[in-house]
């Protein structure tokens, strides 16, 4: 009878999985749990999906103990492919949680048994994730830094060149089996490692393949990642035209799909290239689209960023009371969030902007004098020290209105 | 010369704050993991399976 009854609950703990209510779900398997059954192979099921149902509700502390289990127990009682699929579970978790030293062991681990069992589908999938953890491992170190993609160190470097290595072996066999979704995964994430590699052209032929199997199928969500991903490879190519085009296609798409926050990373993406593009009339309108969804979304980070933005576009136009504006409220959010970085910069726009104003009202020089000692006071912890003086070496100036230029 | 486009293309627009912070702030977008699957059913229905054939053969045996 208590047999029937850890069966019946964990039953409906997959249906409610399956139907997309991972939160239900766990509470059908706990309560089996509780029962208990001495059907180790069936504890196993139910601990793995524990394990994956809290790793989609993104609770990883948790989804690591029902792996674990699930990996000791498929251990002891000597089930190689349930240890195999443990194991790779862990590791994505484990990935997730930034442990990538335990993170590659594991997913090895489902490597090699998936060769020993022979079992080529497990073999693909262990070469993806063993990609996804390099991946990870190369980009959060390279986040660290301060630099583009392109221009990295040589440990990233050698995390994400084994990541495009692991791609690119999980593609030959996917293209073999013929598994179409597998090899539009791979492709995505292949391209989004040559992006981070500096590969830009590499990474348009990945993304390009994607989009096209996006389309196979008839993925919205994939089509949108790919015209997103096709965006920021065209910006470091240095063909800004393309990328908006890009761009536009994945704010279309994130409104179709009714995505507020993508909505709004797209504008600012448009922002930005209509800022390369020297277009600043269509980087506001953007930009402004932007803040809107940020305060709509309470995202305060991305208002800040807004406001910094629009703040230098409409420097870049010579409206310097609306650029004033944003800059006092970038200043403001930043030192509500705690950006210090961003605080620095808002007083150093603010100190411009105000000089500016001061010479467009007045030919008396105090005004220069004050900010002066403004400079003074800010040296050594701005994050630019003597950004004035090299300004004239810089692109920046291209920006700036006739104005500034005259102050200097 | 492409890393320098690139650079370039921070250098426009950004005042005082590093390119990278502009124009690929965490937007990468990356594809779901796979998580590997196991199901009560399969193991439900190996037992039940298993021990059907078993009966059976047990029964033939018998016979």
């Amino acid at each position: 009878r208590m047999e029937a009854s850890c069966l019946e609950l964990a039953l409906e703990g997959e249906r409610l999985c399956k139907a997309g209510d991972c939160r239900a779900g766990v509470s059908f398997f706990e309560a089996a749990v509780q029962v208990g059954t001495e059907d180790l192979k069936t504890l196993s099921a139910i601990y793995s999906q524990l394990g994956n149902a809290y790793f989609y509700l993104h609770e990883y502390a948790k989804a690591l103990e029902y792996h674990h289990h699930d990996l000791t127990l498929a251990r002891t009682i000597g089930d190689l492919l349930g240890e195999a699929k443990a194991s790779g579970n862990l590791g994505n978790t484990l990935k997730v949680l930034g442990n990538f030293e335990e993170a590659i062991v594991c997913c090895q681990r489902h490597l090699d048994i998936s060769r020993e069992l022979n079992d080529k589908v497990g073999e693909a999938r262990a070469l993806y994730n063993l990609g996804n953890v390099y991946h990870s491992k190369g980009k959060k170190v390279a986040s660290a830094g301060t630099h583009d993609p392109g221009e990295l160190p040589d440990d990233v470097k050698n995390a994400l060149q084994k990541a495009a290595n692991y791609y690119e072996e999980n593609l030959t066999i996917v293209t073999e089996l013929g598994d179409r979704a597998a090899q539009g995964r791979a492709f995505g994430n292949l391209g989004n490692t040559h992006y981070l590699l500096g590969n830009f052209r590499r990474a348009v032929l990945a993304h390009e393949q994607r989009l096209l199997i996006a389309k196979e199928f008839g993925d919205r969500s994939a089509e949108r990642r790919a015209y997103s991903n096709l965006g920021n490879a065209y910006i470091f190519l240095g063909e800004f035209e393309t990328a908006s085009v890009y761009y536009k296609r994945t704010l279309q798409l994130a409104r179709q799909l009714k995505d507020r926050a993508v909505e709004a990373q797209a504008c600012y993406s448009l922002g930005n290239t209509y800022t390369l593009l020297q277009d600043y009339e269509k980087a506001i309108e953007y930009h402004l689209k932007h803040l809107v969804i940020a305060r709509e979304l309470n995202d305060k980070i991305g208002e800040g960023r807004a406001c910094w933005s629009l703040g230098n576009a409409y420097t870049a136009l010579g409206s310097h009371d609306q650029a004033m504006h944003f800059a006092e409220r970038h200043l403001e959010i930043s030192r509500e969030v705690g950006d210090r970085s961003g605080e620095l910069t808002a007083r150093l726009n603010l100190s411009d902007l105000q000089m500016v104003l001061g010479l467009s009202y007045s030919t008396n020089t105090s005004m220069m004098s004050e900010s002066h000692v403004v400079d003074k006071s800010l040296n050594g912890t701005r994050p630019r020290v003597g950004r004035r003086h090299s300004m004239e070496n810089m692109e920046l100036m291209k920006l700036t209105p006739e104005k500034v230029q005259n102050w200097s | 010369s492409q890393p320098s486009a690139g650079h370039q293309a921070g250098e426009l627009q950004s005042k005082g704050v590093p390119s990278k912070q502009i124009l690929h702030s965490d937007n990468m977008e990356m594809e779901p993991e796979t998580m590997e699957t196991k199901s009560v059913t399969d193991y439900f229905s190996k037992l039940h399976m298993g021990s059907l054939v078993y009966s059976c053969t047990s029964k033939r045996k018998h016979k």
